[in-house]
């Protein structure tokens, strides 16, 4: 085990390389560089020329790169050459708030994909199976933003401000700047209908995959093995079936995980809420390349971080499943 | 009792209940102090040196947060800011200031001449990279004769030099010399406590980007007694739809600058809303490129014209008889803005109505196009270039699309982000037309950072230095009506030539809850929150 986790550590090196490679050859590929968003309205020829020099943007893409790669390996992400600002600091800032809204939205997916999962499979061509199975494809068909925009007219709008429209209240003790509002109450209240938003499009793909899998796990012979013991129906479909069943769904949330990172940056957007999402978005925007490759690569690690965690939560589910 | 006694008394009863009913008025009116004003602006602050960041969003902080030496009312007169008078010689060549006695900065030095000095040099000096400095072209030295007077000579008169220190981008913001030697720019652009110092009425606190600014009254302000109110928190919701959530749950009230296209939606969710609006100050235009390198290399001074637009008669019967300006307006602003051909919108100083010169006649405009070669067997085609910043741009481009294809004209729309439009039209990338709106322009003196022949922003790359002298002329014309008659002139050469092509104004609109008081609404030129307090 221990050899199999340094080794997929060593794995995420090349994949971690070859993602900075692209980003940044990506950003190159775009129109725009960020002294036109530096400079904006006061945009003068010469003053861009002068600023390209400063920041070493006129140098060839290859000596930029390697620049940028061994200011990294000291530790040092740069700075965003719009707002002068610490990458580093910027992006460790926000990501807390990005991970509680996915792990929330996760949350969310899984306390309806599960129950709708289990009586679509166990009630197959019933109604109920019907009714999950229908919603299941509604879910998947109305994008993040879309579903934003209906609960903000819902609960913000028609119900003058039951839930708050925007902004952010942090967890106590987690307050990254001078003035911010810290409340459990005021957190939940401020997480609830972004991670709706975003945890409904996944609740409604793991529903359909596990529905999929207790499927086949319900048909094979050591459930109906466990059936004929005497154990209770409760207890084989929860302990015996969900836990095998689980296996490609938690799969699948892994990979999720990555789509979630996407859909932040929408919901973040909508909701006006101070995460990694909304710092990528305006980083691209803008063109600030530091910054972006900064949101970038914190993405990557996560996402290769993430997945690592995900395989090793296999051998938990399945003992079978061992990394040697 | 007399009965002229009587008519006294019953005088004096009526003059007492007018001065109890007066005096009522007047403390219902009395300004509260204390309490937040919390503000939602749509778009991000770039950074926080304010001689050199750009957008709308930077400049609403710097001038609460800054002070300068006037500052212009909706009317267009000049009120004194950190000067308290100021005069012009009999040459035009030199202004004098006097400043007030005891204003100071936030780190508590003083606002003297040798601060207005170290200020307008830092401004003009090239290293500073100021979007700010072309407007200082005029000026020769500034001189400080004592620590409250302060002389700028000017190498020719500049009629709008009032104009530019209140109200072209920032105006002047006033830096403190000693902060600014103690933190270099970085730290100021990045927030830094102890960098960003002005003599404003709001002491800047924090800045978190993309999310909120904080901003508190600043207890040594000169006007005493003011900002009434205890803290500015600014924040940055982007989403329309999510900023009249926010405004309808009471979670801001004010949002500085709000889409036209949502007014009437928040008029009907919201009543007692205060909508603000005047006359459009900023242009929405439709510019066509007259030149192209001759030599393929962009930016390069050896021009050629363009392959559709060189033809001054295809410009004219484009953008002079093919475009119906009216439609335009009912289709993209409901009608709420002013169809216009003329390059100064219709709010600003000196403005002309030139709409009698391009009456829309799609027959004449086929005429013209048939004159310059096109024909059903050889349609007009380009294409329109535009971006996603208003969704108001795409409107207007479909529209033009679907304007010329009726006189026979096919037209391509190219939608993309704003920095790639940016980069395309700054940078004499390739485009035929695109759709934009521009600055807001305070005077057409303003617009030549815009159109003249050497501007980066000159983006129809037009080469007629008549355009250039005409605004010098103008700038140089000390007397009201001489110079008038040449913003008439340049106004109407500009639609001859159709070197620049509007479509119509662009509105502005501020919303504020019923609760906030004493704000004046001065379009984008000046958003100050000193006078406004909270009836809550």
């Amino acid at each position: 085990m221990r050899d199999y986790i340094i080794k997929r550590l060593f794995q995420m090196i090349p994949t971690i390389i070859v993602i900075t490679l692209v980003v940044f050859a990506m950003m190159q590929a775009i129109p725009g560089d960020p002294i036109i968003s530096l400079l904006g309205d006061a945009y003068d020829e010469e003053d861009a020329e002068k600023l390209r020099g400063e920041y070493g943007l006129n140098k060839p893409i290859y000596v930029q790169y390697f620049r940028w790669v061994s200011k990294l390996m000291r530790g040092d992400w740069g700075e965003s050459i719009l707002s002068g600002r610490s990458i580093l600091n910027d992006v460790l800032i926000r990501l807390p708030v990005t991970i509680e809204l996915i792990i929330v939205a996760m949350i969310v997916a899984l306390i309806i994909a599960i129950p709708a999962g289990i009586i679509a499979a166990i009630r197959q061509n019933t109604w109920g199976d019907y009714t999950a199975m229908s919603t299941a494809m509604i879910g998947i068909s109305i994008p993040d933003f879309f579903l934003g925009v209906l609960l903000l007219l819902l609960f913000s709008i028609s119900m003058n401000g039951f839930l708050p429209s925007s902004g952010w209240v942090y967890l106590p003790g987690t307050c990254p700047s001078v003035v911010c509002e810290a409340s459990w109450w005021g957190n939940f209240k401020h997480v609830v209908m972004p991670a709706i938003a975003l945890g409904v499009g996944r609740a409604a793909i793991l529903t359909r995959l596990l529905r999929a899998s207790m499927l086949e796990i319900i048909r094979m012979e050591y459930v109906t093995t466990a059936r004929a013991k005497g154990l209770g129906e409760r207890l084989v479909i929860l302990k015996h079936a969900l836990k095998n069943a689980l296996i490609p769904t938690v799969t699948i949330m892994g990979l999720q995980i990555g789509f979630l990172i996407g859909g932040a940056i929408v919901v973040e957007t909508l909701f006006a809420i101070p995460g990694l999402g909304t710092y990528g978005i305006n980083a691209i925007i803008a063109r600030d390349y530091q910054q972006v490759q900064g949101f970038i690569l914190l993405v990557a690690i996560s996402f290769v971080v993430l997945n690592f965690l995900v395989d090793l939560v296999y051998s938990f589910l399945d003992p079978r499943i061992r990394y040697n | 009792m007399h009965r002229s006694g009587r008519f006294y008394i019953y005088i004096s009863l009526a003059l007492a209940c007018l001065l109890a009913f007066t005096a009522s008025i007047a403390v219902a009116a009395e300004a509260k102090r204390g309490g937040t004003l919390r503000v939602a602006y749509g778009n991000k602050i770039a950074n926080l040196d304010f001689h050199t960041a750009p957008g709308y969003e930077m400049m609403w902080v710097a001038m609460n947060i800054g002070c300068g030496l006037v500052n212009i009312t909706p009317d267009g007169q000049f009120v004194g800011d950190a000067a308290e008078s100021w005069e012009l010689s009999d040459d035009h060549l030199t202004w004098t200031f006097k400043l007030r006695d005891g204003v100071q900065f936030h780190d508590g030095t003083q606002v003297d001449a040798k601060a207005v000095k170290f200020s307008i040099d830092r401004l003009i000096d090239p290293e500073t990279k100021s979007g700010m400095r072309g407007f200082y072209a005029a000026v020769k030295e500034v001189e400080a004769v004592d620590p409250l007077t302060v002389k700028v000579h000017l190498q020719q008169p500049y009629a709008f030099f009032l104009h530019m220190l209140a109200g072209y981008r920032t105006g002047l913001v006033l830096y403190s010399p000693e902060a600014t030697a103690k933190y270099d720019v970085n730290d100021r652009k990045k927030g830094k406590a102890g960098a960003v110092v002005g003599c404003g009425p709001f002491k800047f606190v924090e800045w978190v980007p993309n999310d909120h600014l904080i901003m508190d009254r600043f207890e040594g302000y000169y006007q005493k007694g003011k900002p009434y109110l205890d803290r500015v928190h600014i924040r940055i919701i982007k989403d329309p739809v999510t900023q009249m959530a926010a405004f309808k749950a009471g979670e801001i009230d004010f949002i500085a600058s709000f889409t036209p296209e949502h007014v009437g939606t928040v008029k009907a969710q919201n009543p007692g809303v205060q909508v603000m609006t005047g006359k459009e100050t900023t242009p929405m235009v439709a510019p066509m490129k007259v030149t192209v390198p001759a030599d393929g290399k962009q930016m390069s001074k050896e021009r050629k014209p363009h392959a559709v637009f060189g033809d001054i008669k295809v410009r004219k019967a484009v953008a002079c008889h093919g475009l119906n300006r009216e439609e335009i307006v009912k289709i993209a602003f409901k009608g709420a803005a002013t169809p216009w051909i003329g390059m100064n919108p219709p709010g600003t100083l000196d403005t002309v109505n030139v709409n009698g010169k391009c009456p829309y006649n799609p027959d004449k405009a086929k005429a013209m196009l048939k004159e310059a070669g096109y024909g059903p067997d050889n349609p007009l085609k380009f294409e329109v270039i535009t971006d996603n910043e208003k969704a108001v741009f795409n409107i207007i481009a479909t529209v033009i699309k679907d304007q010329m294809s009726r006189i026979g004209a096919q037209v391509n729309i190219k939608l993309v982000d704003k920095v790639t439009w940016m980069n395309t039209m700054l940078k004499d990338g390739e485009w035929d037309m695109y759709v934009e709106d521009l600055l807001s322009l305070l005077t057409l003196d303003s617009n030549a950072y815009l159109s003249v022949t050497t501007s980066s922003w000159n983006g129809a790359r037009h080469t007629d230095t008549h355009v250039d002298d005409l605004y010098a002329k103008y700038a140089r014309e000390m007397n009201p009506t001489k110079r008038a008659a040449v913003a008439k002139e340049l106004q109407e050469y500009m639609v001859d030539k159709l070197y620049w092509n509007t479509v119509s104004g662009s509105p502005f609109y501020q919303i504020a809850q019923s609760s906030v008081k004493g704000y004046t609404f001065n379009a984008e030129f000046e958003v100050h929150f000193e006078n406004v307090w909270l009836d809550k």
